[in-house]
C-alpha cells in the first residue's frame, strides 16, 4: 500500500490547507505553493482523494494535521484512531504532524468540535501521557496547537500558555501556534494576545496557522467565532507580525474551511504571509546594519491597523512592520495580564 | 472539584443534549454569560454534523425538504452521535433511523433512498483496484470453479421500492417530474466506485444473485447455479463478459480441489 516518497522538507514559508474543491486544480496547474497541509481524518479511507494526495505528495512537502485524536480526553486515546493516524503518516510520509490541545471525545461520543481543557495538574498528566503515546507510536515529534475557546474553566490552576510550556518540557513535543486562535480566545476570554505568544517557548514553535474568524453579536456580548471562513483579518496579521518578529520565519499555513474560495485566494493569502515575513526580516537586517554602523535610526511612523481600511490589510502590516518598535496597536484594551481562567 | 473524566462527560452531555446541564459555576467567559457561550459548542456540534449528513444524503434532503431533514438530523445527532472522529463513517445508522420517524411512516422510499445514498458514500471511500481483463487469462487454465474477486467498493442493494429511479431523477441535469408518484417496484442495484464518482446499474434477479455470490466469495460454480435456479435462461458467458467490461474483476484465483482418499 505505502510507497517510498522523496523526503520533502517543509520550508519556513507559507503553505495552504488542501481542500477537496482544489485538488484537481492543484494536480493540473501545480501552482507554486510552499507546502500543503491535510486533515488526517479525511485521508484515512481509500477514496479518490487519497489517490490524488499520493500524486500531490510527489510535488509538495506535506504536513498532516489531526483533528480527532482528543489528546485531552480523560479516558485516554482511541488506539484504533491512533493506528489509523500512524498508517496515514506511513503512507504519505509527512514532514510535520500536528494535533490540538483539546478534547472531543467523552461519554462514548465524538463531538466534532475542539473543547477546552481545565488547565491543572490532572489534565497535564493526562495530556502528557497521551502525547508521549502518540510520539512513541508515530516515532516522531508532534506539534501541539493552542485552542480557540469560548469558555474557560473556573478551577484552572494555570493558563493555556503555561500548560503548553510545561507540556513541551515534559514530552519534548513542539508547538503549532495558531495566531487566529490566540486572537479568538484572547478576545473571548479577555486576556492579552501578545502576552500569550510571548509566554510560549519560542524554540518549540515549529509551525504557525493563520485564518479568518467571524464576529457575532449575542446581546451585549461580541464573540469571535473560529470559523476559518474569510481572509486573514488585520488584527491577526498584526499578531502574526508580532510572532514573526519574535520567532523569525516559521512554516505558516493559510487555513480556510467554510465557504472555501477559489484556489488563487488561498495562494494570495500565502503570498502576503511570505511577503510580510520577508519585509520583517529585511527590516531586521537593515536595523542590524544601522546598529553596527552606530548611526542613530530615524523615528519610524507608527501605523494603526484599525485605521487601515484597505482590501489588502496586509499592506498595512507591511507599513507597520517597518515601524519599530513593535506596537500591538490593533489589539483591544486588556484588563490585566493573560490568564485563561480570568 | 470534579475529576476531569466526570467533568468532560458532563460537558459532552450538555453539548449533545443542546441544553445546559453543566453548572455555571464551573465555567468562565470574561464578562459574558458562560451558558450562552456553551451554546456555541452546541451549535458547532449540531451544525457541523448536520452538514456531514446533508453532504452524504443529498437526494434524501430533496425528498423531505431541507428544514425537515435538518430537524431529523438534529434528533439523530442527539441520540446517535458519532463514536469516532472519522466522519466518513458517520451516517450508517441514519437510514434505519428514518424508518422510526412517524411522519415518514407512509413514505418508506425516503429511508430506502437514504440506504442507497449511504452505500454510495461507502463506495466512494473504498479502494478502487486495477481491473483485470478477460484477455489476461487467455492462456490460463482456470479449472472448473475459479474464485472471481470483485472490486471492494461493489455494493449490492435490493429494495421493494424504485430507489435507483428516484436517485437518478434527482441528479444534476435530470428533469424531475414532481407529479410522479414513486411506485412500489422492486429494484436491484449494483454500484461501485469509478474514479471520483460511482457507477450504478440496475440488475435482474439472476444477475444480482450471480454478483452477490461472487462478492461473498462463494465461487463461480455456486454463483452460476444460484443464477440458473432463479432464471433458467441465465447466460453465464454474457454475465462474465459484463463483469469484466464493468471493470469489476480484480483477480481470478484457481481453486485447488481437496485431495480425496
Amino acid at each position: 500500500m505505502s510507497r517510498a516518497f522523496q523526503p520533502l522538507a517543509i520550508p519556513a514559508s507559507a503553505g495552504i490547507g488542501l481542500r477537496s474543491p482544489h485538488i484537481s486544480e492543484m494536480l493540473t496547474r501545480r501552482p507554486s505553493a510552499g507546502w500543503l497541509e491535510i486533515h488526517a481524518e479525511n485521508y484515512m479511507g481509500d477514496g479518490a482523494g487519497v489517490e490524488a494526495l499520493e500524486r500531490l505528495r510527489q510535488i509538495y512537502p506535506l504536513s498532516v494535521h489531526g483533528v480527532g485524536l482528543s489528546l485531552g480526553g480523560a479516558r485516554g486515546l482511541d488506539r484504533d484512531h491512533l493506528e489509523r493516524l500512524r498508517r496515514v503518516c506511513e503512507r504519505f510520509q509527512p514532514d510535520l504532524v500536528s494535533e490540538h490541545l483539546a478534547w472531543s471525545v467523552a461519554d462514548g461520543a465524538y463531538l466534532n468540535d475542539l473543547l477546552p481543557l481545565r488547565y491543572d495538574e490532572e489534565a497535564l498528566a493526562i495530556v502528557t501521557r497521551n502525547v508521549e503515546t502518540v510520539q512513541s507510536t508515530l516515532k516522531r515529534q508532534v506539534l501541539i496547537e493552542n485552542l480557540s475557546a469560548y469558555v474557560a474553566f473556573a478551577d484552572s490552576s494555570m493558563n493555556e500558555a503555561e500548560f503548553l510550556a510545561e507540556l513541551v518540557a515534559r514530552t519534548g513535543c513542539g508547538l503549532l501556534l495558531d495566531v487566529n486562535n490566540v486572537q479568538v480566545s484572547a478576545h473571548n476570554l479577555q486576556y492579552d494576545a501578545t502576552a500569550f505568544i510571548d509566554a510560549l517557548p519560542a524554540d518549540a514553535i515549529g509551525e504557525i496557522h493563520l485564518a479568518g474568524h467571524a464576529t457575532n453579536q449575542v446581546g451585549a456580548d461580541t464573540v469571535l467565532i473560529d470559523d476559518h471562513g474569510s481572509r486573514v483579518p488585520p488584527v491577526v496579521w498584526s499578531l502574526y507580525r508580532h510572532a514573526i518578529d519574535r520567532l523569525g520565519p516559521r512554516p505558516t499555513l493559510i487555513e480556510w474551511d467554510t465557504d472555501v474560495p477559489v484556489l488563487d485566494v488561498l495562494l494570495g493569502e500565502a503570498m502576503w504571509a511570505d511577503m510580510l515575513t520577508a519585509s520583517i526580516m529585511f527590516n531586521r537586517k537593515q536595523a542590524a546594519r544601522q546598529a553596527a554602523a552606530a548611526k542613530p535610526r530615524p523615528m519610524p511612523t507608527l501605523l494603526s491597523f484599525e485605521s487601515a481600511r484597505t482590501s489588502m490589510p496586509v499592506l498595512a502590516a507591511f507599513a507597520a512592520a517597518k515601524a519599530r518598535p513593535v506596537m500591538p496597536v490593533a489589539l483591544p484594551p486588556m484588563e490585566g495580564g493573560y490568564h485563561a481562567a480570568a | 472539584m470534579l475529576p476531569l473524566e466526570h467533568l468532560q462527560t458532563t460537558m459532552a452531555r450538555s453539548v449533545l443534549a443542546m441544553e445546559p446541564m453543566v453548572s455555571v459555576k464551573m465555567l468562565t467567559a470574561g464578562k459574558a454569560d458562560p451558558l450562552a457561550r456553551l451554546r456555541i459548542y452546541q451549535n458547532n456540534t449540531r451544525s457541523s454534523l448536520t452538514a456531514v449528513l446533508v453532504a452524504v444524503f443529498p437526494v434524501t434532503v430533496r425528498l423531505v425538504d431541507e428544514r425537515f431533514f435538518r430537524y431529523v438530523a438534529s434528533e439523530f445527532i442527539r441520540r446517535h452521535p458519532p463514536v469516532e472522529s472519522r466522519l466518513a463513517r458517520y451516517g450508517a445508522g441514519f437510514p434505519r433511523f428514518l424508518k422510526t420517524i412517524d411522519t415518514l411512516s407512509d413514505m418508506p422510499i425516503v429511508a430506502e433512498t437514504a440506504r442507497l445514498e449511504w452505500a454510495i458514500a461507502e463506495a466512494l471511500d473504498t479502494a478502487s483496484l486495477p481491473p483485470r481483463s478477460l484477455s489476461d487469462y487467455d492462456k490460463t487454465d482456470l479449472g472448473p470453479s475459479p474464485d472471481i474477486l470483485l472490486q471492494p467498493s461493489l455494493r449490492l442493494i435490493v429494495s421493494h421500492w424504485s430507489i435507483l429511479s428516484v436517485w437518478t431523477a434527482h441528479q444534476q441535469g435530470t428533469a424531475v417530474d414532481r407529479h410522479c408518484t414513486w411506485t412500489r417496484r422492486p429494484e436491484r442495484v449494483a454500484l461501485w466506485r469509478a474514479g471520483n464518482s460511482v457507477r450504478l446499474v440496475l440488475l435482474d434477479r439472476a444477475d444480482f444473485a450471480f454478483r452477490h455470490s461472487l462478492k461473498h466469495g462463494l465461487g463461480l460454480e455456486h454463483a452460476a447455479s444460484r443464477a440458473h435456479a432463479l432464471e433458467p435462461n441465465f447466460d453465464l458467458v454474457s454475465a462474465l463478459v459484463r463483469l469484466f467490461a464493468d471493470g469489476l474483476v480484480t483477480n481470478v484465483r484457481i481453486t485447488v480441489p481437496p485431495l480425496s482418499n
